[in-house]
């Protein structure tokens, strides 16, 4: 098999993609992967049909250096080529790549000329021919190394694995390629230019998105290399007399003549004039007010998550998280100010009916499980009479564009239908009995909070465990260490909290749907797996997961498996059925169709195996971790180690033994019946009361 | 005036003291709840607007919004007398 794997980004890319694909096929790649974003125009299909591998992603989560990095861990080859869907290799492309890596041992990246098509404008085709002839003036393949030109563009391009491992594309809005150009060199790799590995490519936009593309471009410049790009009259219209003179010569030489060339030279003045133009605004947008910004953009992109001016250029440079600045600052804030003082709490204030409670939430998605246990519970406070308002602290900047009305209607719709309030930010706080943080990036901001009476903080999962040694791991850690009282979602997770800690916690049993989870009338098969295959959350523990499907797939070659909770294919190295995201009502089904459920996590419990239970569906998890804390050694579920043998194993147990599959899928479903929201309501309810009595009795032991 | 006496008064001005702060406590109650309930209303209602970036705020601070508005209230006055008059004219026939 081929050692290189092909990846192309897609957008409404239908134009070219077929001629694209089919010049890829041609070359003889290991794998074509196609990262779909929304196309509208059937480049999905066209993919298909061409054989690749299709993976769709949110337009909204769209970015050219995470999508990329997504897209490569989703491929297995040594050498991971990136096309654009308009860049069509040309013959000998992967061949000369090939020899490319060959030069040196320390080469991570190579790159290749774009061509113009035919039908590319004289201005652009004269600049792709120049540019590229400056790499390699005798047409021979290149190393390029410390001082030399750090250009690399993934419209062409190809990495070795090792080195986009080490490296990795930063999380930019734009320019991702040139930053890894910088990154590579700095870090002491190699990069290769070949002009055998060519691309037929151009940006045939009008001239106005040519311009508006310059502006991004030149944005992208200015945050990653501190480009700043100069404009006055005298060396701008130098500038154009030159391009245009340039551009008269090509033509000359191209045999384009008479009113045609009269045209095109009119179009090259305007083309250098505004380009010039653009490129020095692009390059000074961050002081541009973000309504500007927009309009002038292409990609219309205003991501506050970018870094407000670039990082300079030196070896040693460290981009800053892209995510994430707001995060570090309250925490410094905390450090600096301390927490916001806490008001006294009136006598039998813990004991009172109605209390005001506000719930801090980071931002959310449909479908988040975290947010949908808050607001079930949220919404039974209310039904109880308590005065709750939710408050969307967004960290991230992701919901930038969204107004609170449309956050409030946007929980109503994906999780429960609250009545209070919503708001975004805390420019209208005014107070609460409680405030409760929900997860650990609203803790630093909650403590910063005045007007309160307590503070809780409703743990859904042990974040810390999300991370590896890094500044977000010991942010989500100090966030137990404030005095918040906690209120965990297991019993194991309450004790992790106390014990390692010394948090003070109180624990609730997460409820289920049992309107929604309850066996459904559909044939169930006697042969049918159902797994909970997440990649991109490293805590399901997907890849071992995978290798216990594949040891029971090799024993039984009849068995259907299928894999849900993700919207792309998953790689696995069995045939499988994709169910993708499924809403409460197919999750049932599939619950109620399948004969054994697999749902591992390796911190938390979490919802889905009491839905699985729920809908008569025995299940299998981990032993260890978290589960017997809540249906102890031998409750209703199958448990087993971290190993792909034993979880293969337990699954065979249940798939084999009627008798064994029987007595779980009743006991599952008589366990669950009293897990419910009402319940779990009842439980944080009490947590809450627990920190104004906590708060009551601190004031009373002071002198 | 005796210690018992003070005690006593002490223990009465207190117990006014609690209950106003209840009192108090009451009504912030009813004024939240009033003020959520206005809120969550004012949201349900603004959501397309809300949806479409449309801060109405802003758009009538600008400059001839006003004279806009008037000009459109006014069209819609007589657009109104107009189909009002044609169902008369209908009626009639």
């Amino acid at each position: 098999m081929s050692r290189f794997s092909v990846v192309i980004p897609v957008k409404d890319g239908a134009r070219f993609l077929d001629e694209v694909l089919a010049a890829v096929m041609r070359e003889g790649p290991g794998e074509v992967l196609v990262v779909d974003s929304g196309s509208r125009d059937g480049s999905p299909a066209i993919a298909r049909r061409a054989g690749a591998d299709v993976l769709e992603v949110e337009p909204r989560e769209f970015a050219h250096g995470r999508t990329r990095n997504l897209a490569a861990e989703r491929t297995r080859g040594e050498l991971i080529c990136f096309l654009t869907q308009d860049a069509t290799p040309c013959e000998g492309w992967l061949a000369a790549y090939e020899e490319a890596f060959a030069l040196d041992e320390r080469i991570g990246a190579a790159y290749g000329p774009h061509l113009p098509r035919p039908e590319t404008s004289p201005m652009v085709a004269r600049e792709l021919e120049e540019f590229f002839a400056t790499f390699s003036p005798d047409g021979r393949p290149r190393v390029q190394g410390p001082g030399d030109h750090t250009f690399l563009s993934n419209v062409n391009a190809c990495y070795a694995r090792r080195c986009w491992e080490e490296i990795r594309f930063r999380d930019i809005a734009y320019a991702e390629d040139q930053a890894f150009g910088i990154d590579l060199l700095a870090r002491g790799w190699l990069k290769a230019y070949h002009p055998g590995a060519a691309v037929l490519h151009a940006h045939d936009y009008g001239l106005l998105e040519f311009m508006r593309r310059y502006f991004d471009e030149y944005r992208g410049l200015n945050l990653t290399l501190g480009h700043v790009e100069r404009l006055g009259i005298r060396s701008t219209v130098t500038h154009v007399r030159r391009g245009v003179s340039a551009d008269r010569r090509w033509m000359a030489e191209h045999g384009i003549a008479g009113l045609e060339r009269a045209r095109w030279t009119a179009r090259s003045a305007a083309h250098h004039g505004g380009r010039k133009l653009f490129s020095a605004l692009g390059s000074r947008a961050e002081r541009m007010p973000p309504r500007l910004r927009r309009a002038l953009s292409l990609e219309r992109g205003d991501r506050p998550d970018l870094p407000p001016h670039a990082a300079p250029a030196a070896p040693d440079a460290i981009a800053m998280p892209s995510r994430g600045h707001a995060l570090y600052e309250e925490s410094l804030e905390v450090l600096r100010e301390g927490p916001a003082p806490l008001l006294d709490v009136p006598e039998g204030l813990a004991d009172r009916a109605r209390l005001r409670i506000a719930m801090v939430i980071p931002p959310f998605r449909r479908g988040s499980g975290g947010h949908n246990t808050l607001m079930q519970i949220l919404l039974r406070l209310e039904r109880r009479g308590h005065l709750c308002t939710v408050w969307v602290h967004d960290h991230t900047g992701e919901l930038e564009s969204v107004w609170p009305a449309v956050l409030r209607r946007n929980i109503r719709e994906y999780f429960a239908p609250i009545e209070g309030p919503v708001y975004k930010g805390f420019g209208a706080w005014h107070g609460a009995d409680v405030v409760i943080a929900t997860g650990w990036q609203t803790v630093h901001p909650v403590l910063r909070l005045p007007g309160c009476r307590a503070r809780a903080y409703l743990v859904n999962d042990l974040e810390p465990e999300f991370y590896g040694a890094s500044t977000e791991r010991a942010l989500a850690e100090d966030t137990y260490r404030h005095g918040l009282h906690c209120i965990a979602a297991s019993p194991w997770l309450r004790d992790v909290l106390r014990e390692r800690y010394g948090a003070s916690a109180d624990a609730f049993q997460l409820g289920v749907d049992h309107d929604t989870y309850h066996p459904r009338a559909v044939p169930r098969r006697r042969d049918s797996v159902v797994y909970y295959a997440r990649p991109e959350t490293a805590r399901r523990a997907v890849p071992t997961g995978l290798l216990a499907l594949a040891e029971l797939r090799r024993r039984r070659p009849e068995l259907q498996i299928t894999l849900f909770g993700t919207r792309g294919p998953v790689l696995t190295p069995f045939d499988y059925r994709h169910a993708g995201i499924l809403d409460g009502e197919g999750l049932a089904r599939l619950y109620s169709s399948a004969t054994v459920g697999l749902c591992l996590s390796l911190s938390n419990f979490s919802l889905m195996p009491k839905e699985m239970l729920a809908c008569g569906l025995p299940c299998v998890e981990l032993a260890g971790v978290s589960a017997e804390s809540i249906f102890g050694e031998d409750g209703p579920i199958e448990l087993a180690p971290l190993n792909p043998l034993a979880l293969a194993d337990a699954m065979e147990r249940l798939i084999t033994d009627q008798e064994l599959w029987e007595r779980r899928s009743r006991e599952g479903i008589a366990f669950v019946s009293s897990h419910t929201w009402e319940q779990a309501a009842d439980e944080v309810e009490a947590g809450l009361r627990h920190a104004l009595r906590e708060r009551e009795r601190a004031a009373a032991a002071q002198p | 005036m005796g210690i018992a006496d003070r005690e006593e008064q002490a223990t009465a001005e207190l117990d006014r003291l609690r209950a106003r702060v209840a009192e108090l406590e009451s009504q912030l109650l009813e004024v939240e709840a009033w003020a959520n309930r206005a809120v969550a209303e004012a949201q349900e209602k603004v959501y397309w607007l809300e949806r479409w970036h449309i801060d109405l705020n802003a758009l009538m601070r600008k400059r001839g919004a006003n004279e806009l508005r008037a000009v459109a209230v006014a069209v819609r006055g007589v657009y109104r007398s107009l189909v009002r008059a044609k169902r008369r004219l209908l009626a009639r026939m």
